[in-house]
């Protein structure tokens, strides 16, 4: 008991203590300086400790895939985003898709090696792709049916369905050698042929990559690239001790100053927003509690899309550093400005009234004696989700509709969003992800995370992934979005409500010059060293 | 002579003075917890990271909360468990107890087995684990401490109860022929209370500290319930930069509520305890 209260009371002392004396620090950013000046080739970036792969560095258990894409840095992959993400080549020197979609022809250099010297050829790209298949549990391949090497530098892609958003994919999947590869030791020892070699990995701490000599495209300018997995407070410990030279941070840190160090903030395509179901409370196909009888009215769907002050919610919550989100792909090619909407909160009431919700006793309007109630979930532990959540509510309640706060655990979380709002982060760079979210999921009626369902919508995503050009795509992607009678936006559906874009934020240290980024995806992680090889000192 | 006797009236008369000033300040603050559950939960962007100050005695946090409100119900909210945490767990501990000294042997092993099995794991993974499958929350903290706080005070009435089976006035009175409710009535129960009654107060500094800790860990009550816990773990973010208001007053806060119940339970035993009773 005694020890236990002493080890309270000490806890407490001691981390006062150590917040005064962090403010006062002495000179920190010194010693990075003087490294920096031995060495103006190398780099130390702090990233959060869900930033380091589980299952190592194979393409195949979610490197560079999954939830947070990024570059693989140490496989080549056949195309890469550009920076408007658009699609460029990488391995790749051309890619053609026949008529009816079902038959990918990508061929590639013919100059490329694996850094144990074998040369890089079509084998190994087929190899990959048909592991990855199989193996893949965070990517999705059931549209490819089998990859096959026709001559040394010709790949077929042979598809089940049309998907012409491949070369999204094939973006993400780095190549890895046929002949050393072996899925129980490749994620922690890869060989690869991208811009660095895996020097050095020690689990729950760091990685240490080195630039790759033989690299058959620009040779990386940063030699040494050292990434150190740590939370978010020790990170900014880090940086002010002049330990790291790129530390991501958040929102919360934004009003600090460090010495030799600077604020950079990225602009992210990371959104936040809410579902909202869209049909009446009932069970699903799967006998699951679904659908919330308030939200299933389009028209309070309507007020809530326009009765939120998405800049206020940035200011409060963000400390300025987002940007409003209207969709989940806000300025991706595949983007519908259509989607913006002004923040009105007179035409919200007005929507809220021609829904019969009339403005009752205490503020909270009634119909039919119901009151208009909401529980709006969060991921407990997400700090930032819960400040968005609790400010939504207090705008909601503005409009008359009281709401209640509570964090769920994902165990749960995903069930429970059936039937009420839940703030869900997104932003990815395929346009796959609007078919995610709104697409009807297989033959249960509805898509996949919220209830709701739109046979137009379905068809053009469809569409989208039938015809051959990306161009034509983009458009139709668009077009499911809103056509001009029927979509996911403030005229249409809205079975989402789309809040912020979260800037990501760095400490960065004076000198480093960090590339231009592109829009960063959902996942605060990897992106930010995309093109760590372009970095440079001044 | 007479100092003496007079030293220990005032011994007598201060504990209980102190008891019933520790009952009132405790009642005030699980009252005044429940009353300001809201305003503790009430957020308010305009008023964000206040030091305290005159109107936020204990500042304001990230989402504009006052912390002096929040202290408190997560204060009163951590008293009303521990309150049933304790009365549930020492509930259990008299039946097992009890059953485990007046059953028969294999009763015995047997319930000697699940206390040893019980005290044999750490208290706070025990918590968690019961916390987690009782899906954590209100019901989870009060299954997870209830569950793992009876051993001991089982223990104590396991060998009380043994003793008093074969102490002289007991045997007297079974072969004088009294029925064995009114032994256990009139000889048992008198000398059982005072150690259950303590033993029960001494189980709330115990069961706060696990219910605190427990979600200070996440695994126990929801991040948007003002606990003590959670006003902790939500503190250790906001400590590098400077926000020691988040941490110290409710920390503070809740060591000088352990310590109180700690006390009372002491004072309590020490008045009830017949060895001590008339020092």
């Amino acid at each position: 008991m005694k020890k236990r209260l002493t080890a309270f009371l000490l806890t407490a002392t001691m981390a006062a203590v150590l917040a005064a004396g962090c403010r006062s620090g002495g000179t920190p950013g010194q010693a990075a300086q003087e490294q920096a000046e031995k060495e103006k080739d190398s780099v130390v970036i702090a990233m959060g400790p869900t930033s380091e792969p589980e299952a190592g560095f194979d393409p195949a258990y979610g490197w560079g895939a999954g939830e947070h894409v990024h570059e693989p840095l140490i496989q080549s992959t056949l195309t890469v985003t550009n920076t408007d993400l658009t699609i460029g080549y990488d391995l790749a020197t051309g890619c053609t898709v026949s008529e009816d979609g079902l038959t990918w022809t990508v061929t590639i250099r013919d100059d490329v090696s694996f850094t144990d010297g074998e040369p890089l050829t079509a084998e190994d790209v087929a190899f990959t792709y048909n592991t990855v298949k199989e193996a893949s549990s965070v990517n999705d391949f059931t549209m490819l049916d089998s990859a096959e090497a026709a001559g040394d530098t010709t790949v077929v892609f042979h598809m089940n369905r049309p998907f012409s958003i491949w070369p999204y994919t094939m973006a993400v999947v780095g190549i890895v050698p046929e002949h050393a590869y072996d899925s129980g030791t490749y994620g922690s020892n890869p060989i690869g042929s991208g811009r660095y070699i895996l020097k050095q990995w020690d689990r729950g701490q760091q990685v240490i990559l080195e630039a790759n000599p033989d690299y058959y495209g620009e040779a990386p300018k940063m030699q040494r690239v050292t990434i150190l997995f740590m939370e978010e407070d020790a990170a900014f410990l880090a940086a002010q001790a002049g330990e790291v030279d790129l530390a991501y941070t958040s929102a919360t840190y934004s009003d600090q100053t460090i010495d030799g160090c600077s604020l950079a903030s990225y602009a992210s395509v990371d959104n936040r927003g809410f579902n909202l179901p869209a049909v009446p409370a009932g069970t699903d196909a799967e006998g699951r509690t679904a659908g919330n009888d308030f939200t299933a009215d389009v028209l309070v769907r309507r007020a809530i899309n326009i009765g939120v002050d998405r800049q206020e919610m940035i200011d409060n919550v963000l400390n300025g550093y987002g940007t409003p989100a209207y969709s989940i792909c806000d300025q991706m090619p595949w983007y519908n400005e259509a989607s913006e909407v002004e923040y009105d909160p007179e035409g919200a009431a007005e929507l809220l009234d021609e829904a019969g919700w009339k403005m009752g006793e205490g503020g909270v309007r009634e119909k039919d004696g119901a009151k208009a109630e909401l529980n709006l979930l969060y991921s407990a532990g997400d700090s930032v989700r819960q400040a968005l959540a609790a400010d939504f509510a207090d705008q909601l309640g503005e409009l008359g509709i009281s709401c209640t706060v509570e964090g769920v655990g994902w165990d749960t979380a995903y069930d429970r969003a059936l039937s009420d709002p839940l703030i869900w982060g997104w932003g990815a760079h395929t346009p796959m992800e609007l078919y995610n979210i709104y697409h009807t999921d297989g033959d249960t009626g509805s898509a996949r995370y919220s209830p709701y369902s739109n046979e137009t919508v379905d068809a053009y995503m469809d569409e989208a992934l039938a015809v051959s050009g990306l161009e034509e795509s983009y458009e139709l992607w668009q077009k499911a979005q809103w056509d001009g009678t029927a979509g996911v936006t403030q005229e249409g559906d809205v079975p989402w409500v789309w809040l912020v874009n979260i800037d990501h934020l760095y400490w960065v240290r004076d000198g480093l010059q960090v590339a231009e980024q592109k829009i960063h995806p959902h996942g605060h992680g990897w992106s930010v060293v995309n093109n760590v090889d372009q970095w440079a000192w001044s | 002579m007479r100092g003496e006797k007079q030293y220990s009236e005032n011994r007598r008369q201060s504990t209980i003075l102190f008891l019933i000033a520790a009952a009132v300040i405790l009642a005030a603050v699980t009252v005044s917890g429940i009353l300001l559950e809201e305003r503790g939960m009430e957020t308010d962007f305009s008023r964000t990271n206040l030091i305290p100050s005159v109107q936020y005695l204990f500042g304001t946090d990230w989402m504009g909360r006052d912390m002096l409100a929040r202290t408190l119900a997560g204060l009163s909210l951590s008293i009303r468990i521990g309150l049933l945490t304790a009365v549930v767990s020492a509930g259990t501990a008299l039946v097992l107890g009890t059953a485990a000294a007046v059953l028969g042997k294999k009763a015995d092993a047997v319930i000697s087995w699940c206390i040893d099995l019980v005290m044999g794991i750490p208290h706070i993974l025990l918590v968690m684990l019961i916390s987690i499958a009782c899906g954590r929350g209100f019901a989870g903290v009060v299954a997870g401490v209830s569950l793992s706080h009876w051993p001991s005070l089982a223990r104590v009435i396991r060998g009380e109860v043994l003793q008093l089976k074969s102490a002289p006035y007991i045997l007297a009175a079974e072969k004088l022929g009294v029925s064995r409710f009114d032994i256990i009535r009139r000889h048992m129960a008198p000398h059982i209370l005072p150690q259950f009654l303590t033993g029960m107060i001494l189980l709330f500094p115990h069961a706060i500290l696990h219910e605190a800790s427990v979600t200070f860990l996440g695994f126990g009550l929801s991040s948007e319930q003002p606990a003590i816990g959670v006003i902790l773990s939500e503190s250790m973010r906001y400590l590098t930069t400077g926000k020691w208001w988040l941490a110290l007053f409710p920390g503070l806060a809740l060591v000088l509520t352990v310590i109180l119940f700690a006390m009372l339970g002491e004072r309590l035993r020490r008045l009830l305890d017949p060895a001590s009773a008339h020092e």
